[in-house]
């Protein structure tokens, strides 16, 4: 078996690509439909094949540095030049098939077809050329596929599927051009003698990274420590040190509280340390209040997301090995605290974001984009009680797959489905409960879940 | 609980990870004044029984009591008597290492800050550094003062000096035998560099797929097997030789070398009487034994 076929085997050896080749198949189907169910120019109903050449682009090299960053590769006989032939061939196969839809653009006269369909294939070349570019540039394969949803829906806000397609339709020869020119740039760059050297053993989060704790955590903690060592010189701050030894000094020795403070001061010791930080963070929360309330009733995904993303990777120090005398019961109490500090706090922030939209709502003045006319609303405030009854799910979640981050994500994920879809069913209970012992009842229900599982945890289950 | 009951004791233990069994029927007894080698091969059960020990894990079968308490209910006054370095080397990675210290010194009634310091000479331990961005060897280093820094009862080193240099390793093994210096205390040492280990450890625990194969003390491990060089004083030797558990053989001109298994010195030499020829008898390592018993 040669390299090439040896790398080209990745792409159905991998148990977790399956799972991509069921999106990329409903997303090939549904381009399939869009394009040629009803076939319209200038629509933009084309250019999603052309996304897809950007998606194969950056899992082909998500793949290839997979290989890279393995140490051994380095050393194989021939390795380090079959990437470039390895990219180049995803390419070339991908971008032909992406171009040949554009053969059924509508109003193509006789010898147009053949250059719709090379300014196509070059299309397609440009933008696998950008997911091979940003794969290249990205450390975190996995976190970028998240950004890149979110760039799409950003792309189609701003019509710049339309503005693709016109360009291919009606710049052939320039997209051609900058098509041959991005393959010849990436030829060379692709076979550049120090590639291989520079990928090697480099801590790298492929694409699959995302359920592999320890890999994840060697990640974050290489990074962190470049971060502690560069930006957060005096971290944690004396006083914040000060504060929390002081307040476990109160406690005697053996006494729970004094673990209780302990375990703030591990878990809150950087946050409060950067406090100036914070602060600044107002100013972030600003635009982001803005945006919020341009969006109008959707504005309420506040509630929902900003908590429980910011707690789905909090990590409750039920399952430690580093010891200290807290004992089982001293760990049930710790958690219990931290998670109930937790969910204040973040509730506080999201209902100060929320209520920074209340004077805005008077000033803030229409804003008309695209034909549309977006008028300021207010953050309804009063589902502020959503993140207290989300963060004790979350830490649920997180306590029982603690050892399978995957299960946690998509366990999330299905919650939100359920929360989206079952919202007429909480609809018509509060019809038939009153909402305010509707909400007291989820909390409590919540709550006591939460503890429940944690107490069966801390008493019954190992902690490593 | 006196002076002379165990500190640890296991009766039947069983642990399963899925399909595999991490602990299959474990007895062990752990007294004072001992250094204990718990030796054995990757994925044994070494860390499992050391962590049951601390009650982490819990048995699925039998129990586990430490200092006289179930093991899984371990409370503060006994945990506070334990010390445990762990092969993951789990420490609080944001914070500078007096930072660290500190913190965890603010758990500990008895915290002995002249041995923090001696040790900070001793082992070289930038107390400026960040934890997260020291080397794994300064990790370890940390880590172990972080364990002894209380004078714990029981000490707990899992693969303790995997990361050390060879000096460092020598100074921790100093440190050892001064530690053990107080018969109140006992020290649980697993790790496979077993040339350091033989050193310092007075009792030898080996395990093999979750069962204890050997649990006696170090002298009685080394007494059971030995190696016996017979040179003929005439010529060829036998081609029988008049031992019955022999263990490995190697045969050259007139010279045998044999590594034999429960056989006194008295009975090698009676043995080799009914030969005319020259008997040495050597002591096996740690490392010699340890394969001989696992294989």
């Amino acid at each position: 078996m040669n390299i090439l076929t040896a790398n080209l085997r990745h792409l159905y050896q991998r148990r977790g690509l399956w799972l991509f080749y069921a999106f990329l198949g409903l997303l090939v189907l549904l381009s399939i439909m869009a394009a040629l169910g009803n076939p319209r120019a200038g629509k933009g109903q084309f250019i999603w094949f052309i996304a897809i050449a950007f998606l194969i682009g950056f899992i082909t090299v998500a793949l290839a540095i997979d290989v890279l960053t393995k140490p051994f590769s380095y050393c194989l006989p021939g390795h380090r030049k079959t990437v470039r032939r390895l990219i180049f061939w995803i390419g070339i196969v991908i971008s032909f098939l992406g171009s040949l839809p554009f053969l059924a653009y509508p109003g193509l006269l006789s010898w147009e077809p053949f250059l719709m369909l090379c300014s196509a294939f070059c299309a397609n070349l440009i933008f696998y050329w950008l997911g091979v570019g940003l794969a290249f540039i990205n450390r975190n394969a996995a976190a970028a596929i998240g950004y890149l949803c979110f760039a799409g829906f950003a792309g189609i806000f701003f019509d710049l599927h339309i503005t693709s397609e016109s360009a291919i339709v009606l710049c052939p020869v320039a997209v051609i051009c900058v098509g041959l020119l991005t393959s010849i740039v990436a030829w060379f760059r692709l076979g550049y003698e120090g590639l291989a050297r520079r990928y090697c053993d480099v801590l790298w989060v492929s694409l699959f990274d995302a359920w592999n704790r320890d890999k994840l955590q060697r990640y974050r903690k290489t990074r962190a420590a470049i971060k502690w060592d560069k930006k957060l010189k005096t971290h944690p701050n004396p006083w914040v040190e000060r504060f929390f030894l002081g307040r476990m000094q109160k406690y005697e020795f053996f006494r729970t509280g004094r673990y209780i403070w302990g375990g703030l001061y591990t878990t809150f010791g950087v946050a409060i340390s950067q406090w100036k930080g914070a602060l600044s963070g107002v100013f972030v929360a600003l635009p982001v209040v803005c945006f919020l309330g341009y969006m109008g009733p959707g504005a309420v995904v506040v509630f929902y997301i900003v908590p429980v993303s910011m707690v789905a990777y909090v990590r409750l120090p039920v399952y430690s090995s580093m010891l200290v005398w807290g004992g089982r019961n001293e760990r049930f109490f710790t958690v219990m605290i931290l998670a109930a500090t937790t969910s204040v706090l973040i509730t506080a922030l999201v209902t100060i974001i929320a209520a920074f939209s209340l004077p805005l709502a008077a000033i803030m003045p229409d804003i008309t984009l695209r034909g549309g006319t977006f008028t300021f609303h207010a953050i309804y405030i009063k589902l502020c009680f959503v993140p207290l009854l989300m963060i004790p799910i979350v830490f649920t979640i997180q306590l029982f797959f603690f050892k399978k981050p995957y299960f946690v994500i998509v366990t999330i994920m299905l919650l939100f489905m359920l929360l989206f879809t079952g919202g007429s069913l909480l609809k018509a209970l509060s019809t038939m409960i009153d909402p305010i012992y509707l909400v007291v009842g989820l909390l409590v229900l919540s709550w006591i879940i939460f503890v429940a599982v944690l107490y069966y945890i801390c008493k019954r289950r190992c902690l490593v | 609980m006196s002076s002379k009951d165990p500190i640890v004791q296991m009766r039947r233990v069983c642990k399963r990870f899925g399909k595999t069994k991490a602990l299959d029927e474990v007895d062990l007894q752990i007294y004072r004044g001992r250094i204990i080698g718990l030796l054995g091969a990757n994925g044994a059960g070494k860390s499992t029984l050391l962590r049951h020990i601390i009650g982490l894990y819990l048995p699925d079968e039998g129990h586990c009591t430490t200092f006289g308490c179930e093991a899984g209910k371990l409370g503060p006054m006994q945990l506070a008597r334990i010390g445990y370095v762990h092969q993951e080397g789990e420490l609080l990675d944001w914070m500078m290492v007096k930072q660290l210290v500190r913190y965890v010194s603010t758990y500990y009634p008895n915290w002995n800050n002249e041995l923090e310091e001696r040790y900070i000479d001793d082992f070289e331990i930038s107390t400026k550094a960040r934890v997260g961005s020291l080397s794994p060897g300064q990790r370890q280093r940390l880590a172990i003062l972080l364990a002894i820094g209380f004078e714990p009862e029981l000490l707990i080193l899992d693969e303790p000096a995997s990361t050390l240099d060879p000096i460092a390793r020598a100074q921790f093994l100093d440190l050892l035998l001064k530690i053990i210096q107080d018969e109140n205390r006992a020290i649980i040492i697993s790790s496979h560099i077993l040339s350091d280990v033989e050193k310092v450890i007075d009792h030898a625990v080996i395990m093999k797929e979750g069962r204890i194969l050997v649990d006696c003390s170090f002298d009685q491990l080394q007494e059971r097997f030995s190696r016996v060089r017979i040179s003929s004083l005439s010529g060829e030797l036998p081609a029988e030789l008049p031992f019955k558990n022999v263990v490995k053989c190697q045969r050259s001109n007139g010279e045998a070398i044999l590594t034999v298994k429960d056989y006194s010195q008295e009975q090698i030499e009676q043995a080799a009487q009914s030969l005319d020829c020259q008997i040495e008898i050597q002591p096996l390592s740690l490392e010699e034994i340890y394969k001989i018993v696992v294989s």
